[in-house]
């Protein structure tokens, strides 16, 4: 087995032996555990934060005072976690940490004989190129392993894009015939979304759920190795108390400036940070929506989402499932464990900064809507923790946008008014610091909070040579953090705008819908960039401007926030552009293990895909292509009415066929004005009801064949002449 | 059927005057050709000999209807007996009784010559008669697809959440005044903080 990362140099040289297997750790040991991790950040935060009160107390303590301090208290705290997080995560691995899941038994020699696990990938409206790739890799990878028949493939469609709908269906087949997967990878589209990405799941569980005692949600970007679905599977069978089990994908794959530092950052912080987290969470853990592998009969049991009391941004349909999911299986005492160690789990980030944040504002109002779940009875005080921290993740930029804006004020009133700033003494008069260097003491602090666990994570790497070689050597590493910290600094003050505006028009009840996007041929364009970053520019400018008005040397310290902001739209086209990833990367910069010795399902992957793209298979496609294939193509129209058909057979989807109004006349009258008038005549409901009915699809098929060219629209036989010319 | 290339077309142009055959303009025909093997091809049969005889022997059965049918298009006439054709040679191969106009047959057809990869392997055996390869005929007489393997019904259980008093808080908006004693308690609140900053 290949798939568990090796430990660092030092923390071999003290580790256990493999074969010691630890006892299982007591209630008392792990809340201890969960006390000395917090106490650790709150205590960081009580010291800097009197020393913050002293500094406001010297300058004479005011209401705006108060506020900035309270602000500060949260913002520290919440800094602090994370620090604490690379700081015992650094330590863990330096030591060797036996508490991991792939520790605690022997799980390698299980077998998986009488197990069935189906690995499930919700797609909607994804690129169905990339997604059936990615899937075909993870399969065999999978077939490698000699375990192929115990697991099975689902594709489970929400699409609504007709076209991406039968491109799906056509492409399924062809999968399927390559891998010779019939009846091993299976493809099945809802009639509605309901729900939405847990409704899929949900819609799969009550289909086929009970045919399998595991499940492994994949993302549409996802890939996995064969032998790392086959060790979750293993960990699973070793540890019955355990009810899912989350790997931590690696980013990969980017090819944009923005996407490779996101991946550095992501392989170079993520181990140190993930020992941290997995030191306090042990078996109370939580879940990520994807990579995962979970236990299907408690999953049914205890993991039905029902809508939350009230109305929206709060109630309703829970939207960030995964969270609630692993609390309501903590809550029935099933374990949940990272399995940070295991490698050979990947998934993708976005390409740009606007594509990030198109992310976050969904995941924004998942996370917020989770401050009512807080609230649930019987949840464990852990689940809480995680819930909180989901939160105010999104809650910070807020908190720190108003903690800006309250110092401003603050200045802003002193100058106005002329008063005097004349400190006190304050009770630190031992370390003779004026006002500033008080100031700059804090700042210098904060910094470290926030820098240390990058240092931490290159020190960790520093020890271990075969990591630093991954990474293309220590000093190319270090650079690369100081290019990230750089990117980070300027990417923190549009994140800040954001997440404000998000969190404000999430709690108002209102809707951001940004359409979609527009890149140019490499990145996001300039015009699309002006319409979603000039708000951002003129922020920085304006309130930059009024910062220089008052006092030029105060504006030098707030460059870096006003720098993110004024730049915003050249370093959003920039950051988007895959030729100035191509650039760092031969310069050495942002590289990764996985960019570096490739594994080789990420290089078959990128092969195939650049074949498929060479030979024109992976374009936009024209409007209603879909439409044309599924109506004119004998063998497209087939699969597709025949997987209608299936329908019939599973209630639930019956009745929402029936609901939907398949099978009624007025559908073949739907068929007869496609026929004569083509598809622009109906409406999108109108072909998406033509496409579900079996019947009139059978029958349009029959009908383009049987009727002469003069009874059908132009359009028609335009569609006819291009498949016989294929 | 006869696939022989000999004369395919002469019993029907008996008779015919210059220009015509089976009483049709040669248009027509090359309408109807041009359907047929579009169709042909689209069923991935890419053999240009025996794409050519398949298209011939539709046509013959078309044009030995075309004089008792004079008001129906040529393209019509071969449209429907290549639907015939096709059709019947689906209920021989699949031992499925001749449905007429349903549906189900032709598609259970055309998803068992894909799945039986006709157009890889059986090209020479598609549409010809019986009897068949014995291989070709299990491939297409076993071959289905599914969405799923078969179902396992069952619903997941719904435990309802309780939270407590926050429950209240969400009900409270529901209240038909609360929003308007909430903007006058906002609009309160800001009067009463621009007093405190105009007289601090």
């Amino acid at each position: 087995m290949t798939s568990v990362a090796p430990e660092p140099l030092r923390a071999q040289a003290t580790a256990a032996p493999v074969s010691i297997w630890p006892a299982p750790m007591s209630p008392r040991s792990r809340g201890l555990r969960v006390f000395y991790f917090y106490s650790s950040a709150v205590l960081l935060t009580g010291l800097v934060s009197l020393i913050f009160a002293d500094l406001l107390w010297r300058t004479g303590w005011s209401t705006s005072r108060t506020v900035l301090f309270i602000l500060f208290v949260l913002l520290f705290l919440f800094s602090a976690i994370g620090c604490m997080h690379g700081v015992y995560g650094f330590v863990l691995r330096m030591l060797g940490d036996q508490r991991r899941i792939t520790r605690l038994a022997d799980y390698r020699s299980r077998s998986l004989d009488g197990t069935s696990t189906a690995l499930v990938c919700p797609i909607h409206n994804e690129d169905v190129v990339r997604v059936y790739e990615g899937l075909r890799i993870t399969y065999e990878s999978l077939e490698k392993t000699g375990q192929l028949g115990r697991f099975d493939f689902f594709i489970l469609s929400d699409s609504t894009d007709p076209d991406r709908w039968v491109e799906e269906e056509r492409r399924w087949y062809d999968l399927i015939r390559e891998l010779g997967a019939l009846g091993r990878i299976y493809y099945r589209r809802r009639v509605t979304n309901e729900g939405k990405k847990s409704g899929n799941i949900r819609d799969f569980l009550n289909t086929w759920g009970r045919r399998y005692r595991y499940f492994i949600v994949l993302d549409a970007d996802s890939i996995m190795r064969g032998e790392t679905v086959v060790d979750l599977v293993k960990l699973m069978e070793a540890n019955p108390d355990v009810g899912l089990i989350q790997t931590v994908p690696a980013l990969v794959n980017a090819e944009s400036l923005f996407g490779r530092i996101q991946q550095f950052a992501n392989r170079l912080y993520a181990p140190i940070f993930i020992a941290g987290l997995n030191y306090w969470a042990q078996g109370f853990g939580n879940y990520w929506g994807h990579n995962a592998i979970i236990r299907t009969d408690p999953f049914m049991q205890y993991c039905e989402l029902p809508h939350l009391p009230g109305r929206k941004p709060f109630g309703g349909q829970i939207l960030s499932h995964d969270f609630v999911e692993a609390a309501l299986l903590l809550r029935e005492n099933w374990q949940i464990w990272f399995a940070y160690d295991l490698e050979g789990s990947y998934e993708e980030a976005p390409q740009g900064l606007i594509e990030n944040a198109q992310r976050d504002r969904r995941w924004c109002q998942g996370n917020l809507q989770h401050g009512l779940v807080l609230f649930v009875r019987g949840l464990r005080d852990m689940s809480r923790l995680h819930l909180l921290q989901g939160i105010f993740g999104y809650l910070a930029s807020p908190c720190w946008l108003l903690f800006l804006l309250t110092f401003n004020w603050m200045w802003g009133f002193q100058k106005y008014t002329r008063l005097s700033d004349i400190a006190t003494p304050g009770f630190t008069p031992y370390l003779h610091l004026s006002p500033t260097q008080h100031a700059f003491l804090i700042f210098v602090i904060c910094m470290c909070v926030l820098f240390l666990p990058k240092v931490l994570a290159l020190i960790d790497l520093a020890f271990d040579r075969q990591r630093r070689r991954s990474f293309g050597g220590l000093a190319k590493t270090a650079v690369s953090t100081v290019g990230e910290t750089i990117f980070s600094t300027l990417h923190a003050p549009m994140q800040m705008l954001w997440h404000s505006r998000f969190v404000v028009t999430i709690l108002l009840g209102m809707g951001v819908n940004w359409g979609p996007q527009k890149r140019s041929a490499d990145g996001t364009s300039w015009g699309y960039a002006f319409r979603r970053h000039w708000g951002h520019t003129l922020t920085g400018l304006v309130w930059g401007g009024v910062i220089w008005g008052l006092d030029p040397r105060t504006f030098w310290w707030f460059v870096p926030v006003f720098a993110g902001m004024v730049l915003s739209i050249p370093v959003s086209v920039l950051t988007s552009r895959s030729s100035l990833g191509a650039r760092s990367r031969a310069l050495g910069l942002f590289l990764t293990p996985e960019e570096l010795s490739p594994p080789p399902e990420l290089d078959t992957l990128r092969v195939r895909l650049a074949t498929m793209s060479g030979a024109g298979e992976t374009g936009e496609r024209a409007k209603d292509s879909g439409l044309a294939e599924i109506v004119v193509d004998p063998y497209v129209n087939a699969i597709h009415v025949s997987l209608l058909r299936e329908k019939k057979y599973n209630p639930e989807h019956a009745e929402a066929l029936a609901k939907l109004g398949a099978g009624r006349p007025e559908v073949r009258e739907l068929g007869e004005k496609l026929l004569a008038q083509g598809p622009d005549a109906l409406k999108p409901e109108e072909k998406f009801l033509v496409m579900s009915d079996a019947d009139t699809m059978s029958w349009l098929h029959r009908q383009i064949w049987l009727r002469s060219g003069e009874t059908l629209a132009t359009w028609w036989q335009a569609a006819i002449r291009q498949l016989a010319a294929r | 059927m006869d696939l022989s290339l000999e004369s395919p077309l002469g019993a029907s142009g008996e008779g015919d005057q210059p220009g015509r055959m089976a009483g049709r303009p040669l248009e027509e025909w090359n309408a109807a050709y041009a359907k047929v093997e579009s169709y042909f091809h689209a069923l991935r049969v890419r053999n240009k000999v025996l794409l050519g005889r398949l298209v011939i022997h539709v046509l013959k059965r078309a044009m030995r209807r075309a004089p008792q049918e004079p008001q129906r298009s040529a393209t019509e006439l071969a449209a429907e007996e290549m639907d015939h054709l096709v059709s019947e040679w689906f209920a021989q191969v699949l031992q499925e009784p001749p449905t007429g106009t349903d549906q189900m047959l032709s598609t259970r057809g055309r998803l068992a010559l894909l799945l039986a990869d006709m157009p890889g392997k059986w090209q020479d055996q598609f549409l010809r008669p019986g009897p068949w390869p014995e291989e070709f005929v299990s491939a297409m007489r076993k071959t289905y697809i599914q969405a799923g393997p078969d179902f396992q019904l069952s619903k997941m259980a719904l435990r309802p959440l309780h939270f407590g008093p926050i429950t209240t808080l969400t009900n409270l908006a529901r209240l038909p005044y609360a929003k308007m004693v909430g903007a006058w308690t906002v609009f309160a609140l800001i009067l009463a903080v621009l007093f405190f900053i105009t007289h601090h």
